[in-house]
């Protein structure tokens, strides 16, 4: 054999070996790259791996439905509803035209929106369509479109219709309370979603059992039961819709409060809406309860207040009686009554109630100042209408939005603030909200303890236990027990010198009341002439005093005094409802 | 050693040329057969454990990936036996009539509709029936390079510009302009020209060639690059893979994520997740990245022990064979599957951009494994004629020099 055949045989060889071991040496690379990657990199790689792919999804917690009284039993008014939520991820949506045109017999409306609704550039969540049902939401799973899916979400749904749908409040979108109880409770009532921790594909549809899949079970809301007895509301809300109308009023609150524990048994508004349909709202004030949020100048309603700070404080005794002029002269101002009330005159404390005399009440304010209207008086009243009626700061009852109303600083301000607190004396330079009238009378009556008011009677907890709500004492010894004692013959002397159709009879039932005809401030300074608000705190009892009603009518234009003409017949309606309906035990004969 | 040849003798020793210097046949390579199953299998359970993940994303049976993948291993089988049994011979001679027919499939791929967005000219389809025109082209240019460098040598012009060099670098701006302008297929460029290449070398031509070779493809390569904006994205989010996590490295990113994340043991074969939507082509280009996840460091290094195994088996066939033409050959289809392995597997750990090739035997996809098998035939065929035992190659040994023309190689003695 030539050696040349030879060489050229082994170059070839060679140059495969040389080739070879290149092949080989970047195999050794590969083998050295795959322990760095796979062995020192390991913890990022898996830590990188995990944020992809361990994707944490809540579990809805089901929202605490709400019930209240209807006699001994507990009816339901607000309950769950799992509707479900249409959707795309227009990026998984292969043919939008033929996607829309399936969906849309099934959902209703047209396809054509649905098909450019999916057309959404950089969205990957496009709400399609609302509150389908659970047949609907079956036949879209039949259809089995790529990029369309379903989630299920709780609706609220009122058996009771709108039936104290401003105490209740509505639940959004988001599933946030919004106004109301629904408001005001939302973290009881929503509870703590669950957490389900899971390895999923790249569309987040969560692969079967993983080690790394954890899960926490949803906590759900917690049911509430309101102190609200429905009975009394539903009359209730007919008899102040029926007032609003008769009046000829814009609107009118009331509520009906045990004034042993602050317990609200109704409480509505009129006009008012369907929280099942609040979406068609379109004015937000509807949503507001009045009667917790929309403070006023209550006007002479005030008196009987008045009258019991001056008693307690010791400056008037219950037979006192005084010589009224008619009028005072205040920071240059005079402070006049109504025609009607007789000129100058000795009056005693019924008399003052029932003729409702500014220039009486400022007459207390002044024997709380030893005869004038000065630092003490200001701070004796202001102490009474602050600290203890709990003006000028929320009541603290489970509602939305609720008003702390306004109460003037007692301080010399050097612009007519003797005027300012003489106004304060018959409720005017102040405002406060129905229910805080109520909680205000409920704490002279009741012998001086002031409750915070209440809607909430008991909740039941997840594991079905139900738990009672303990009437909250905000404050004790308000006024005297004595004090109260005294005003409630003078509030029955009022209603008994008032006319109400059928009348009381005041051996069988307590009743009182005071009336006020709240003049409004226009927004620029000054009083409208020809626009008041009527309003009206009262009582009803056997032996003692029960219930506090308060009635708030605004801008009623039937004539008359508001206070008499609009908000008393609703007084007096509420009141023999109470009665009729045997809310009240008689007087032991 | 023959007389100096003029340009009739020349002719006369083209037809002599022809004729195979095998020599009688011996048992075939068995472990060539082995290894090459090895990797079919260990590419089957990896597509048959991924397969309900894909089927899901696509909306088929969940066997719908696992049947492909079995007929394509059939197919294969087919493929194998026949360049197994038809003789060497006839295969040397089958180069012009499956040029034209590449040239006719890549003809045909151009006129088949593409996605407008991405406009690669790779696939035929006919009827229900789909491949690759790429896969026919290298096997077509194997066996005529093949064949013309043991012409060449046996002509003793294997060092001739003219003769030898020019219709190489034809050769390969055929393939570039085909391959890489109008199928927009690198990758597969890549591995021809890296064939193409390492058959040159180891036919001997002098490494000054080799490097003037090696120079055109570089440019070329720069060129092809920086004129198509997707490659310069690529290769910039090969630069700064984790920058280009979201958008154009989001392939490579998740590559990294599933190898890393399969550590020393893998997360088992059913337990991998990436193959759930997160590495696209999980079954294609990225199925070592599933299979690093689910057998971890230790899989991956068996996987490429496996690999270097067959590899050996080819380099050893291809060391004894006594012929140029069949020498050649093996080295061939050893380079054309060890490229595309390296250039798949660098790309999946980082050290390579993207190149969308699959992963011999490995990887689903028919047309590839078909091509692979038909390959891997043909050194199966001529390893029946390789001696039994590797020759010893001198340590000081003269480097060859033009002249020498004598290409008739015996088996050692």
């Amino acid at each position: 054999m030539a050696p040349q055949n030879k060489n050229e045989f082994s170059q070839a060889v060679k140059r495969i070996r040389v080739w070879y071991a290149l092949l080989v040496l970047v195999l050794a690379v590969f083998t050295v790259r795959l322990f760095y990657v796979q062995i020192i990199r390991y913890d990022h790689y898996r830590a990188a791996a995990l944020s992809d792919q361990l994707k944490q999804y809540e579990i809805p917690a089901t929202r605490g439905t709400i019930s209240a009284h209807d006699g001994d039993s507990v009816l339901p008014i607000v309950l769950n509803q799992q509707l479900y939520t249409l959707y795309a991820d227009p990026l998984f949506v292969k043919n939008r035209q033929a996607a829309a045109d399936k969906l849309a017999p099934i959902v209703g409306g047209d396809a054509a929106k649905y098909a450019e609704l999916m057309n959404a550039k950089k969205s990957r969540y496009v709400v399609l369509a609302k509150k389908l049902s659970d047949q609907q939401q079956k036949a879209i799973a039949q259809l089995k479109l790529p990029g369309i899916g379903t989630v299920a979400q709780d609706f609220r749904t009122y058996p009771q219709g709108s039936l104290a749908s401003q105490v209740l409040g509505f639940v959004n979108d988001e599933g946030q309370g919004k106004y109301g109880v629904e408001q005001a409770l939302n973290n009881r009532l929503k509870g703590k979603p669950g957490q389900l921790k899971a390895i999923t594909d790249a569309n987040g549809v969560p692969l079967a059992a993983s080690r790394d899949n954890t899960r926490v079970a949803p906590k759900n809301g917690d049911d509430l039961v309101l102190t609200i007895d429905l009975a009394l509301q539903q009359q209730l809300e007919g008899i102040v819709a029926q007032g609003v109308k008769d009046t000829k009023a814009t609107a009118a609150s009331a509520l009906i409060m045990d004034l042993h524990t602050g317990a609200v048994k109704a409480m509505g508004n009129a006009p008012t809406y369907d929280p099942g349909q609040y979406f068609k709202v379109d004015d937000a004030s509807l949503f507001q309860n009045a009667a917790v949020a929309h403070p006023i100048e209550v006007g002479s309603s005030m008196k009987a207040l008045t009258t019991a700070a001056a008693l307690d404080q010791g400056v008037i005794k219950p037979d006192t009686t005084y010589y009224d002029p008619s009028f005072w002269i205040v920071d240059q101002f005079r402070i006049t009554n109504i025609e009607e009330d007789g000129g100058a005159g000795t009056r005693d404390l019924n008399q003052l109630l029932n003729l409702s005399l500014n220039t009486g009440a400022t007459w207390e304010l002044m024997q709380m100042g030893g005869g004038q209207i000065n630092d003490k008086a200001r701070n004796a009243w202001h102490d009474y209408l602050a600290n203890r009626y709990m003006f000028g700061k929320p009541t603290g009852i489970e509602q939305g939005y609720e008003s702390p109303g306004y109460v003037p600083a007692p301080a010399d301000n050097g612009a007519g603030i003797d005027l300012t607190y003489a106004n304060t004396a018959f409720g005017q330079a102040m405002t406060a909200t129905p229910v805080q009238m109520a909680a205000a009378l409920s704490a002279v009556l009741n012998g001086g303890t002031y409750y915070q008011p209440r809607l909430l009677d008991s909740v039941v907890d997840g594991n079905g236990q139900s738990h009672q709500v303990a009437p909250k004492v905000v404050k004790r010894g308000v006024v005297s027990a004595k004090t109260g004692q005294a005003l409630i013959p003078m509030m029955q002397y009022v209603v008994q010198h008032h006319n109400f159709s059928p009348g009381f009879d005041q051996n069988t039932y307590t009743v009182g009341g005071k009336t006020g005809t709240a003049q409004i401030a226009k927004p620029g300074g000054g009083y409208y002439d020809n626009l008041f608000n009527g309003t009206y705190v009262g009582f009803v009892g056997g032996d003692q005093p029960q219930y506090v009603i308060v009635v708030f009518v605004y801008k009623p234009t039937n004539g008359g005094y508001a206070g008499t003409a609009a908000a008393q017949p609703l007084f007096g309606k509420l009141a023999h409802l109470l009665i009729n309906d045997s809310y009240i035990m008689p007087k032991r004969q | 050693m023959r007389p100096r040849q003029n340009s009739q003798g020349r002719q006369r020793a083209a037809i002599q040329s022809n004729q195979l210097q095998l020599g009688r046949g011996r048992r075939p390579d068995y472990w060539l057969l082995i290894w090459c199953a090895a990797l079919l299998s260990i590419g089957l359970i990896v597509v048959y454990a991924i397969s309900p993940a894909l089927a899901a994303a696509h909306h088929v049976n969940a066997n719908y990936y696992v049947g492909k993948q079995l007929l394509a291993i059939g197919l294969s089988l087919v493929a194998f036996a026949f360049t197994a049994h038809v003789p060497l011979q006839w295969w040397r001679q089958a180069y012009k009539p499956l040029l034209v027919i590449a040239a006719i499939a890549t003809f045909l791929a151009l006129l088949m509709p593409v996605n407008p967005s991405y406009p690669a000219h790779r696939w035929v389809r006919l009827g229900s029936f789909s491949f690759q025109s790429v896969e026919l082209v290298k096997f077509a240019i194997l066996l005529w390079l093949a064949g013309f460098l043991a012409k060449r040598r046996q002509e003793g012009i294997i060092h001739s510009r003219q003769q030898t060099l020019k219709p190489i670098l034809y050769a390969l701006a055929i393939v570039s302009v085909v391959v890489v302008g109008v199928q927009s297929d690198l990758g597969s460029a890549g591995v021809m020209v890296a064939m193409m290449a390492t058959m040159a070398f180891v036919a001997g031509l002098p490494m000054r060639r080799i490097l003037l070779i090696s120079t055109v493809v570089l440019v070329g390569l720069v060129l092809a690059v920086s004129a198509t904006p997707y490659r310069r994205t690529r290769l910039e989010s090969f630069l700064h893979p984790e920058a280009n996590c979201q958008d154009s490295g989001y392939q490579a990113c998740q590559a990294l994520i599933a190898v890393g994340s399969g550590g020393i043991i893998g997360l088992g074969l059913g337990s991998s997740v990436q193959a759930y939507g997160y590495l696209p082509e999980a079954a294609n280009d990225s199925i070592f990245a599933i299979y690093a996840e689910k057998f971890g460091f230790i899989g991956s290094v068996i996987l490429l022990g496996v690999f270097i195994a067959f590899f050996a088996r080819l380099k050893s066939i291809a060391e004894r064979l006594p012929d140029d033409f069949s020498r050649l050959m093996v080295i061939g289809v050893l380079a054309w599957l060890s490229v595309q392995t390296m250039i798949n597997i660098g790309a999946m750990l980082g050290l390579l951009p993207l190149k969308g090739i699959t992963l011999p035997f490995i990887s689903y996809g028919g047309t590839s494994v078909v091509f692979a098998a038909a390959a891997v035939g043909l050194a199966y065929q001529a390893s029946r004629y390789a001696a039994p035992r590797p020759p010893r190659v001198s340590v000081a040994e003269p480097s060859a020099r033009p002249g020498l023309r004598d290409t008739t190689v015996r088996r050692p003695i």
